[in-house]
Parts: C-alpha cells; sequence; structure tokens
C-alpha cells in the first residue's frame, strides 16, 4: 500500500505535520499554499471546512455513509484545487463539490435506501428507515429526530444540519456556504418551526412516547 | 412577510442563530441527541500520490459501490455514444410539471389537474393560457410557478446547472439549489439566482421587470451587470440590458428619477436633474442604487455619486476615490460587499466558471 499522509483536526494536533504554517492562517493563505503542493495547508483547510461537508453530506446520504464521503470529497478536490483561479471561492467551490458527490454517490449505488424523502411521503417511513434493530432507545430518537430534518424542504434541511448537528453559527453557515445572513436566518427560524411542528405530531418508534 | 413570521422575533432566535440569549430547550434537546452524528474529527489520510486515482477510491469507496460505478460507467457510456448526436453531453433531469389551474401545455400535451404531474424535459416549451397556471419543479433545485399566458423552455436540467428561457409572461421561482446553479434567460437579460426567491416577468416586446422577495439575484447582459437584493427591482430592454436596481420602498421620487435617468440620453439635460433628485432622495440603503450607478456615470457625475455613495456608507478599507473614479474593480468588489447585501465573490466565481456570453 502507499505511504499514507495524515491531516488530522486540531484535537490530533495537525501543527506537528508541518510547524511553519499557522492553522489561523486565512483562507486565501492556506488555499494558495495548497494549491502550490503543501500538503499540511490542504490540513489545515480540511480542519477548518470538513464539518460543513459532513453536514451537506449528512443532508443527503445516509449516516453511516457520510464520513467516508468527506474524505472521498476531500480527495476528490485537491487535484482540481490549482484551477481555482480566486482562492476567495474556495468555500462555495468545496460545497458544490460535496453537493455533487452526494448526487453522484447515489447515481452509482441505487441499493443504498435513499434518505431524501419528499416532504410529502409517509414521515413514519423515514425514520424507520434509520432505525435499526441494534439502535438504543436514545439513538433511535436521534435518528428519529434526523430523520424529522431531512423530512422537511430541502431549504431547510442544509442550514438545519449544519446548526443543530455541526454546531456551526448562523454566522459561520453563511461566511462557508456563500449564502447571505438574511437567507440562513430566514432558512433556520422557518425550518426549526417547521421541524417543531413535524416533531410534535411524531410518535418515537422507539420509546411510543412524545420525541 | 405576516407578524407571525418567526425571522420578525429576534430574541426568540438567538440562541438558534449562535447559541446565545435565552437557552431553547427543545433546541438544547436536539442538539443533544444529534451530536452522534457529528463529524467525528477523524484525519484526512491521502495517498502518496494525488494520480493514483485507484487507490484513493479503494480507501474510501466500500468495494461493492465501485463494482457498481464500473458497471455503470459502461453503461453510461453505451447510452452516451447512441445518444451522443442529440443529447447534450451531461445526463439531463426531467422536472416534474403539474397544473395549479386550467390546462397548461407541454409542447402539444396537455397537463390536467387530475393528473399527480407530467415530465418536463430539455427541449420542450411550457405554455400556459389566460385560464391556466403550472408548477415546475425539480428536486435539487426548487420550485418554479408559471403564471397565466406564460411560455417557458428548459434548456438545460444537469447536475449543476439548471437553465430555462421565459419567453413571455410571469414566473415566481423559490429555489433551494446552491447560488448559481439557476440560470433564467429573457429575450433581454439572464437571471441568474444566487438564493432564493423572485419574480420574473417579460413582456411581448422583450422587457422585462425582476423582483426579488429573498436573498439576490443578478442580472447579465453583455458584461453590464445588475444585482438585486430582496426587497428591490430591477427593469431590463432589449438591446439596453438591466436597468439600475432600487428598493421598492424608496420614495416616489427617487423610482421615478431612477427610471427616468436609465431612459434618458447621456447627455440631456433631464438626465442631469434625474441625479440630483436621485442624489437628493437616496436613504442609506439606496446605496444599493448609488453603487450600481458609479459604473453607469462618468466624470463629474460619477464623482457626485461616489461623494453621496460615501457619506450614506463609509467606504471600506481599501477603498479610495480616486481608485473608485477609475472603477478599480477590486475596490468595487470591496464596497459592494461592505453594503451586506450579498457576497460578490459568489457572482465572480459563476463569470470564472462559465458565464455566457448572452
Amino acid at each position: 500500500m502507499a505511504t499514507l499522509y495524515e491531516f488530522a483536526s486540531p484535537h490530533a494536533g495537525l501543527s506537528a505535520v508541518n510547524p511553519s504554517l499557522d492553522s489561523t492562517a486565512p483562507d486565501a493563505t492556506l488555499v494558495r499554499a495548497a494549491q502550490k503542493g503543501d500538503r499540511s495547508a490542504y490540513g489545515h483547510l480540511y480542519s477548518r471546512y470538513a464539518r460543513m461537508v459532513h453536514g451537506i453530506l449528512l443532508a443527503r446520504v445516509a449516516p453511516h455513509h457520510v464520513e467516508d464521503l468527506v474524505q472521498d470529497v476531500f480527495l476528490h478536490a485537491l487535484p482540481k484545487l490549482p484551477s481555482l483561479r480566486d482562492p476567495a471561492y474556495f468555500p462555495g467551490w468545496l460545497a458544490a463539490i460535496a453537493r455533487n458527490r452526494a448526487t453522484d454517490f447515489y447515481r452509482n449505488a441505487k441499493t443504498d435506501v435513499s434518505l431524501d424523502q419528499d416532504a410529502s411521503e409517509d414521515k413514519s417511513a423515514s425514520s424507520a428507515a434509520l432505525v435499526t434493530p441494534q439502535t438504543s432507545h436514545s439513538s433511535a430518537e436521534a435518528h428519529a429526530a434526523l430523520a424529522a430534518i431531512r423530512s422537511l424542504p430541502e431549504a431547510y434541511r442544509e442550514p438545519l444540519i449544519l446548526r443543530l448537528v455541526e454546531g456551526m453559527t448562523g454566522l459561520e453557515i453563511a461566511q462557508r456556504t456563500g449564502l447571505t445572513h438574511g437567507s440562513v436566518r430566514v432558512n433556520l427560524s422557518r425550518g426549526m418551526q417547521m421541524l417543531r411542528e413535524t416533531l410534535s405530531q411524531k410518535v418515537s418508534p422507539a420509546t411510543g412516547g412524545e420525541l | 412577510m405576516n407578524s407571525k413570521d418567526p425571522t420578525t422575533t429576534p430574541e426568540r432566535n438567538d440562541y438558534l442563530w449562535d447559541s446565545s440569549g435565552t437557552p431553547d430547550p427543545e433546541i438544547q434537546r436536539l442538539e443533544s441527541q444529534l451530536a452522534e452524528f457529528r463529524h467525528d474529527n477523524r484525519p484526512l489520510v491521502l495517498p502518496e500520490t494525488l494520480q493514483a486515482t485507484n487507490v484513493r477510491k479503494a480507501l474510501v469507496v466500500p468495494l461493492r459501490l465501485a463494482a457498481a460505478a464500473v458497471v455503470l460507467l459502461a453503461l453510461g457510456s453505451v447510452a452516451y455514444i447512441a445518444y451522443k448526436s442529440s443529447r447534450p453531453s451531461e445526463p439531463q433531469i426531467a422536472w416534474d410539471c403539474s397544473a395549479l389551474s386550467g390546462d397548461p401545455q407541454i409542447g402539444s400535451q396537455t397537463i390536467f389537474r387530475e393528473n399527480s404531474s407530467a415530465n418536463f424535459r430539455v427541449g420542450q416549451t411550457l405554455t400556459t393560457n389566460a385560464n391556466s397556471r403550472a408548477a415546475i419543479r425539480q428536486d435539487d433545485l426548487g420550485e418554479i410557478q408559471v403564471e397565466p399566458n406564460s411560455r417557458v423552455r428548459l434548456e438545460q436540467s444537469g447536475a449543476n446547472r439548471k437553465r430555462i428561457r421565459l419567453e413571455l409572461g410571469t414566473i415566481h421561482a423559490a429555489i433551494w439549489a446552491p447560488p448559481t446553479e439557476f440560470v433564467v434567460d429573457t429575450p433581454s437579460a439572464t437571471a441568474v439566482d444566487l438564493g432564493c426567491a423572485y419574480t420574473l416577468q417579460v413582456n411581448p416586446d422583450g422587457s422585462g421587470t425582476l423582483r426579488t422577495t429573498l436573498g439576490w439575484v443578478g442580472f447579465h447582459l453583455n458584461g453590464r451587470d445588475s444585482f438585486i437584493p430582496a426587497g428591490a427591482m430591477c427593469l431590463t430592454r432589449p438591446g439596453t440590458g438591466p436597468g439600475t436596481p432600487y428598493f421598492e420602498d424608496a420614495s416616489p421620487y427617487f423610482r421615478e428619477a431612477v427610471f427616468a435617468f436609465d431612459s434618458s440620453d447621456s447627455s440631456s439635460d433631464a438626465r442631469a436633474r434625474q441625479l440630483t433628485i436621485i442624489l437628493e432622495q437616496a436613504r442609506a440603503k439606496d446605496a444599493l442604487t448609488l453603487w450600481h450607478l458609479l459604473s453607469r456615470t462618468d466624470g463629474s457625475e460619477r464623482a457626485l455619486v461616489y461623494d453621496r455613495l460615501a457619506t450614506l456608507v463609509p467606504p471600506p478599507d481599501g477603498v479610495s476615490r480616486d481608485g473608485m473614479l477609475s472603477l478599480n474593480h477590486q475596490m468595487l468588489d470591496r464596497y459592494w460587499d461592505a453594503l451586506g447585501l450579498g457576497r460578490i465573490s459568489v457572482w465572480r466565481m459563476w463569470e470564472q466558471s462559465g458565464a455566457p456570453a448572452s
């Protein structure tokens, strides 16, 4: 097997890989360095954007596939990075790659359970698709909550997952995805309102009680 | 927006926005429950050589999916060769079309209300008469309602770019696809969605109006760009392209002056009078209009516009008067970003990645 380079998250001590690069450097600095082949710079970008990519994928792909696909997105993006003319476009460019990889994933894997259920479909079926016999009660509730988010219109899924699952702030979501603050605020607010209504009607498949 | 809209009660949404303010117990519970799905901070693992595509895929894609991909690729190649001469190179996705009222038509096929939906494919034209309305929807993109007496042609429907042509009539677009994926051509300008909702109208003479209700939209023709944020509108005319955008809640004098200014001859006295009214009536939010006027004026007119703009919205760092009067692109972009109406880098990215020479 080829030698592998690991670019760890901040929690795993990335600075040891290349101490000459500051992990707090602006995106533009990191992107330019990565374009010139600096892998540690790309590792910093990974640390900074992995949550965004993860959230975008989780809004579209079953949870157990997402971590692998996050890796795939960054692997797919690296050889293309030199073609990015303006580093300022990196966030939107990377987000677009993530969305496309999710689309490709379903195109190439028809046997996987699609979680992109239309809002008009039976929401309980969507929940059931996520819950397996091995799932604990608390995890079953978590899966049901995720299924509820994914039953919402697409405009609301991504910002809600980035906020509630990945822990990003509205400002971070706007900066990372290229949407305006106003759009993110509206989508979060209306999405949360719809989520409350959905959850108030939903019964936990594990507990039989209200979620 | 009604008074019960959650977006009008920011105190309730501070916690949702950034975890500040009074904690919302339901959101806290969801955060706790959903934490198990959060990115696990595993390290990124790259193969030694970036060109080792097969090794890379083997590391991250289950073998069964790789095998399936090979089969799909082979099948796709056969299909591509078979249809190469008559179809676009990218797979094109059909849209769902349904009747909202009356009996709209796709080509010669009538869409009846009792039918759940019909496919709307690239190359087809959807037509509504005086009594019919229709909705076209694509799950990855959004929904577009087509008003009576309208004609819409689906030009492109690939994974990354959806394009329709509004030849006549009115559409209401609610778009959830990423910015710049959805494009509408009209006889006098091209509208590029930068997120989220707008109404576009085309008249029989090819002129049109764009009104944005959420997010912002770019309007483009031959290098002439207008950006229309929520609450603003912009007119467009054949040959001229998009006019100067303005907020609809501006004073009537201001709006009439902008319209007259766009319509006037560049050397007329009337034009100078209209510009005076625009500058006098402009509020801080009308910096939107003044920013656009910079590139639609020259000489002393541009200096007047800039000076008024600078009093309403102070120039950001790195922007000079001389630079703005010479239409330095970087400074113009920086000033636009300072208006807080949307990040212009999204638009520049679209220009880089394939803006048509419309």
